[in-house]
């Protein structure tokens, strides 16, 4: 497998007020590597999302990046660190263009007074979102055309390029197959390797499990928010997977059952 | 694509483009009431519909920001009163100066009244601001809130009556009576109606506006700190609601607690009829302002041609209700 440990969690906690969301999970992610995050609604999936993209702090815990402790008061905090994450369905905003979302927050601007103003170099972003797409390996629609104007698969393809092109080191997939065709799809498993080949870790997480054993390295399940599984995909199948993440194959010893 | 097909696209283009629709209800309005009263096509009706379109379009300008980003400010009418006052409480009672300075003498301590004005506007809006991203109150309510707060302080302030202070009524009356319907104030504030337009759709500051009511969950995601820009809208819709304030004040030579009174709901139609939408994310600033100059267009022409000016309401009312119409149509087009 790949190379270093590139993104770890140790021992995180989440409670929302008495709800326990993830009670003492540990996660390593090396370089090049592929992960799925696999669990049942309630699991502890977006929880654990949310604490590794600096959404939410966790209670209880450590994070380190690349060796070194960090902690994350905001998503900007991770995201300038390298850590790209893109949500559920909610990567784009659908009244900006192609190119204004792939730039967002990181808009480049004239040089001189227009730029201290804040002036955008819109044809330069353009064209270096078009550059940027296309090398993830994606079939990009014009630039300058509005995301609303495009089909549900070119959006989810356009926010993935844009997580992939932008991602330093590590890039979080919150089931970025969802609603999408076979092909379509296909073409995000697709982009996944290509991160992968980036050398970047890949954190993916989908309800479908085809996706996930056809795209991963490795597989963490999550049940009422603790990490019951972490392993290999090849010692997965199908069957398995779904018994793992429902609890009808018993994985650990609960303390205090 | 073929170039025969590219013509049709463009023409189908400028057909359900909104700014060249707002063109076409501008042309086909100013021709029925020159038709109903020949009159109304003169300098002295520009003059009338600009020195309105003057302090409506500051805040429309302005409105257009908080309604793109998702928001509404209904405080800005109240804020246009308080202002005036309390920039004439200023000039007078701080800077020492009455109705009767001369006008030449009056334009320091206008200068110094507007930038107070300003100051109200932008310390009422940073109000708004703390309201919508500290106490969590939707925008509705809070500027709810600080609209009857701003009304309450001017009338306390004033006591009631207008405060008379210095003024040049040359600044805001038309240049040339008879060829040039502009005045210098107008003019100030076509420029600063350009200036923040360029900043609207050429810079980032409008960018994120824009981004904010698309979907806020992707531009908070995208590293954009919401809160911070959010307040920024606000303050920038008080500032020019202040600025506003200093116009109104200039045409009455007062300042008057009641002057901005249901100015706040034109504005909010301007940038309507203007294709703004209120669900956030569209809105275009010549929009804005050609529907501010349709809501006073109207106004003018209802009068000119002797119909009860309470006509207004129920003309503007079926702009609004067409505007958001086309939208929909569009949008419903648009998703096929």
């Amino acid at each position: 497998m790949a190379g270093e440990v590139i993104y770890e969690v140790k021992n995180v906690s989440k409670r929302y007020g008495s709800v326990v969301a993830l009670d003492g999970a540990s996660l390593k992610l090396h370089a090049g590597e592929v992960i799925g995050l696999v669990g049942d609604n309630g699991a502890g999936k977006s929880t654990l999302v949310k604490v590794l993209s600096g959404a939410h702090k966790p209670d209880g815990g450590q994070i380190f990046l690349d060796g070194t402790e960090r902690s994350w008061d905001s998503p900007r905090d991770a995201l300038e660190a390298g850590i790209e994450t893109l949500y559920q369905d909610s990567g784009l905003a659908p009244h900006l263009t192609v190119s204004q979302n792939v730039f967002l927050g990181r808009e480049r601007t004239l040089k001189g007074i227009l730029g201290f103003f804040g002036f955008l170099a819109k044809r330069d972003m353009e064209e270096e979102a078009h550059r940027n797409l296309e090398e993830v390996g994606i079939a990009v629609p014009a630039s300058n055309r509005s995301v609303s104007q495009l089909s549900g698969g070119q959006r989810q393809a356009v926010a993935i390029g844009r997580s992939v092109a932008w991602a330093r080191k590590v890039i979080i997939l919150d089931e970025p197959t969802n609603h999408l065709g076979a092909r379509q799809a296909g073409e995000v498993l697709q982009i996944i390797r290509a991160a992968k080949k980036k050398g970047l870790g890949v954190i993916f997480i989908s309800h479908t499990l085809p996706h996930v054993l056809e795209v991963t390295d490795r597989i963490v399940v999550l049940r009422l928010g603790r990490i019951v599984k972490d392993a290999p995909t090849s010692e997965f199948d199908g069957d398995k997977l779904i018994g793992t993440i429902t609890g009808t194959i018993q994985t650990i010893k609960v303390e205090g059952d | 694509m073929t170039d025969s097909n590219q013509l049709v696209a463009k023409v189908r283009g400028l057909a359900t483009n909104q700014i060249s629709i707002l063109v076409g209800v501008l042309a086909v309005l100013t021709i029925v009431f020159t038709v109903l009263e020949p009159k109304f096509f003169s300098t002295a009706t520009a003059t009338n519909i600009l020195t309105d379109w003057g302090s409506v379009v500051l805040i429309a300008v302005g409105q257009t920001f908080v309604v793109i980003s998702g928001g509404i400010d209904l405080s800005v009418g109240a804020v246009i009163g308080l202002s005036g006052v309390v920039s004439a409480y200023f000039m007078v009672n701080i800077l020492g100066e009455s109705t009767k300075t001369a006008p030449e003498d009056a334009y320091i301590p206008l200068l110094l009244g507007a930038i107070v004005s300003v100051a109200v506007g932008v310390f009422v809006g940073y109000v708004n601001a703390i309201l919508i991203n500290k106490a969590k109150i939707v925008p509705f309510i809070a500027t709810l809130a600080t609209m009857g707060a701003a009304l309450g302080l001017s009338v306390i302030i004033s006591d009631g009556m207008p405060i008379g202070g210095p003024n040049d009524f040359k600044l805001i009356s038309a240049i040339d009576p008879k060829w040039m319907p502009f005045s210098v104030a107008v003019i100030i504030v076509a420029i600063v109606v350009a200036i923040i337009g360029l900043f609207l759709h050429k810079a980032k500051f409008g960018l994120y506006t824009y981004a904010i009511g698309s979907n806020a969950f992707a531009a908070r995601a995208a590293g954009i700190n919401v809160e911070r820009h959010i307040s920024k809208i606000y303050m920038l819709s008080g500032g020019l609601a202040g600025l506003a304030g200093i116009y109104v004040y200039m045409r009455l030579g007062a300042g008057s607690p009641s002057s901005g009174t249901g100015r706040e709901l034109d504005a909010i139609a301007a940038v309507v009829i203007g294709g703004a939408s209120l669900m956030g994310g569209i809105g275009r600033m010549w929009g804005t302002v050609l529907g501010t100059l349709i809501l006073f267009t109207v106004q003018s022409g209802l009068i000119m041609a002797g119909v009860a000016p309470d006509w207004k309401k129920v003309v503007v009312a079926v702009l609004i209700a067409a505007a958001v119409a086309a939208q929909t149509l569009q949008n419903r087009n648009g998703r096929k």
